[in-house]
């Protein structure tokens, strides 16, 4: 253990101190705080600020204290004026003191009709303030129960419920089908950088012949599980260091939107994804290994694992007849291969309801083939090894020769 | 208690049988020569001492029993197939091997710079390995192979792609590891080396055993009825009891009648007034013995 642990190290420090390691890892995290500042950037030349006019004929707002507490770049509060007459707000809105005016007429209390004159029209956050306004001054409003009130602001809010009551989906968690699509993305960029790193890593072995010093120290056996598992840390780091940024950058959102804060993503989500994509990463692993145990070259191996990559990316080329009708021949099709299963499973989730017995027997097929690839991989490595310059034939890969 | 003890090992890789009913044993304190021409079984003799291999039948026993993963630390190995990982400081690729052998991480950096020092890239610690010179990597992976004080040294060909320099150094080393008791397994081609160093040594060809024993046994076995003769003044053209007279490095080759005794034509020659300086046994050079039993194995084959 002490020697696996020592490859361990030594394959991880080798890719995650390097220039290329920290460039792509970092990479994605400024990209995103580019495009925010570009938004925020946007927002701040773009976003109208100015005071909205009205004016009240039949002196109906008696509370002008504004509605909205806490403003922020893409909605800001909007202050309103008050106007005697409409020439004066008209004047203003060319002269461009205002962005908009309203005109209360002397029937509202009767027909609740009110005007709006602009010449582009405020944005809906600022004519939500006005409404809010108005609708506090209404006496019936005044005298509503705050519960009853706050539940008729909310209006309706529909929630889905499969009939065997195994799951449901409420309108407002819209959210939860982007869900699978992001962790999907990120699963990809995961399992083939660490992929990647592996291939590169066991092919590098050979070509650089170490393999046959370090095996004179550590068991073939050592070696495999230290450099598997050493360049799935490579991934892993990858993974962790964009969920935090993933994490800070809600976080900041979330003192602009406050409704990201009601985001809840159902447990057995999390649950499912992880029994989907731990034997998946396993699989792909051990897939890598043995490309990287029958080639010479790290380019010839890449070329080869670049089809298994495409494999696993498959269900984002099939992406709208999978989400257009999740239960399709095609989708189940996919969601039975082991290469493509995490992430169509994952997809399918998001819209339909899967049995359990399904989502059991593809959990246990990924798992049977992690091990199988594993398996494999261990049997190429070591018959591999020690053949420099030489692929290892079909044969050999299957056959019970040894490679000399 | 030999350091080695190898009984009746046979290995075939399909059709090929690599080594055939091999057994021989390493002393320590001593250099053994494990030598043969391309494709003898030199190399799989190695690695199933070195447990990559595992023999289709017979016994191996290393320092007194099966190979284990402690005594893997008390191995140094330089493979025929030199390599380095060349994309990180050479320090730290060495440091990695040599943890790999069980040497505690804090004791590496001084013995390493004193290797470092000593195979003068000291000063190219820092370089990543594919920018130094083939010699260069060739003397960091001898200091892969010595850093951790192996009690066994299993090199093949430590020789190539050195300076005379540099191979007069790495001799040093190997005399002096055999004088601290350590075993050194040579497998080379240049019998010239092997004549040097070796103390007893083992020729395999086709996975057989060819020769085997001290260099001296060896050479006395194959030495012809010749002597070499230095002397100050010319030699006669006729000596009785000498076939034939030939200039060998300066000095003179006598072949002898098949009858005649060596001490007999000394005995003539100092009769003779010759004032002689040396006279010895013609010893046959390693590398006449083994081209002499490489090719009687090949014409016994063809025949």
């Amino acid at each position: 253990m002490h020697k696996t642990w020592k490859i361990i190290k030594h394959e991880y420090t080798r890719h995650v101190f390097k220039k290329r390691f920290l460039f792509s890892l970092l990479s994605l995290p400024i990209l995103v705080i580019a495009m925010a500042f570009i938004v925020i950037a946007m927002a701040f030349f773009t976003v109208e600020t100015a005071p909205i006019g009205y004016i009240d004929q039949p002196g109906f707002l008696k509370d002008t204290t504004p509605v909205k507490i806490k403003g922020n770049i893409f909605e800001p509060i909007i202050e309103f004026i008050p106007y005697v007459d409409v020439k004066q707000a008209q004047s203003d809105l060319e002269a461009k003191i205002i962005q908009a005016y309203y005109v209360i007429p002397e029937d509202f209390p009767k027909n609740r009709n009110v005007g709006l004159i602009y010449l582009k029209a405020p944005s809906n956050d600022a004519q939500y303030q006005f409404m809010e306004l108005v609708r506090k001054n209404i006496d019936v409003v005044q005298k509503m129960d705050p519960s009853v009130l706050a539940r008729l602001q909310r209006g309706n809010v529909f929630t889905i419920v499969a009939l065997d009551g195994s799951r449901e989906m409420r309108q407002d968690q819209w959210f939860l089908i982007f869900l699978p699509i992001v962790a999907g993305i990120t699963f990809i960029i995961v399992v083939l950088t660490s992929g990647g790193y592996l291939l590169q890593a066991v092919v590098e072995e050979k070509e650089n012949r170490t393999m046959e010093i370090v095996i004179t120290s550590v068991t073939p056996r050592q070696l495999m599980v230290g450099k598997t598992l050493g360049n799935i840390g490579v991934g892993l780091t990858q993974l962790v260091v964009w969920l935090i940024f993933l994490w800070i950058g809600i976080s900041i959102a979330g003192k602009i939107w406050p409704v990201l804060h009601s985001i809840t993503i159902p447990s057995y989500m999390f649950l499912i994804m992880a029994l989907l994509f731990l034997p998946a990463f396993a699989m792909v692993a051990g897939i890598m290994s043995t490309i990287g145990g029958i080639m010479t070259e790290v380019r010839e191996a890449q070329q080869i694992s670049g089809v298994f990559s495409m494999l696993v990316t498959i269900p984002f080329y099939a992406i709208t007849p999978i989400m257009m009708n999740p239960n399709s021949t095609l989708a189940i099709i996919l969601s039975y291969f082991p290469l493509s299963a995490p992430i169509t499973v994952m997809l399918r989730l998001a819209l339909t309801t899967i049995p359990i017995w399904q989502i059991a027997l593809i959990i246990l097929m990924l798992v049977i083939s992690a091990i199988l690839s594993m398996w494999f991989a261990g049997r190429v490595f070591r018959m591999g090894m020690l053949q420099y310059g030489k692929r290892l034939s079909f044969r050999q890969l299957f056959g019970k020769q040894e490679a000399a | 208690m030999s350091i080695i003890n190898i009984n009746n090992i046979s290995k075939r890789f399909g059709a090929t049988q690599a080594v055939d009913q091999l057994s021989f044993q390493v002393q320590p304190g001593e250099i053994f020569g494990l030598l043969g021409p391309n494709g003898a079984g030199k190399t799989t003799c190695i690695r199933m001492v070195l447990d990559i291999f595992e023999p289709d039948s017979g016994e191996i026993q290393i320092m007194g029993g099966p190979m284990t993963d402690e005594k893997k630390n008390r191995i140094g190995y330089l493979p025929e197939e030199r390599g380095l990982y060349q994309d990180i400081p050479l320090s730290r690729c060495l440091t990695f091997l040599a943890s790999l052998k069980g040497l505690p991480e804090k004791s590496i950096g001084a013995k390493l710079d004193e290797y470092l020092k000593l195979f003068e890239l000291y000063e190219v610690k820092d370089k990543k390995v594919k920018e130094l010179s083939k010699g260069m990597q060739q003397k960091a992976q001898l200091i892969a192979t010595l850093i951790h004080d192996p009690e066994l040294v299993i090199i093949d060909e430590p020789f190539a792609a050195l300076d005379p320099i540099n191979v007069q150094m790495v001799k040093d080393i190997l005399e002096e590891k055999r004088s601290e008791g350590k075993a050194i397994i040579m497998s080379t081609h240049q019998m010239n080396q092997a004549e040097e160093l070796c103390d007893r040594i083992l020729l395999i060809n086709h996975g057989h055993q060819v020769l085997y024993g001290t260099l001296q046994d060896i050479q006395t076995q194959f030495a012809s009825q010749d002597v070499l003769v230095t002397s100050l003044s010319p030699l006669p053209e006729t000596i009785v009891g000498v076939k034939d007279i030939r200039q060998v490095n300066g000095r003179d080759l006598l072949v002898l009648a098949e009858e005649t005794q060596p001490n007999q034509v000394l005995k003539q020659l100092i009769n003779q007034g010759i004032e002689i300086t040396a006279f010895e046994i013609a010893i046959p050079p390693l590398n006449e013995i083994f081209i002499q039993v490489v090719k009687k194995q090949a014409e016994e084959q063809d025949a």
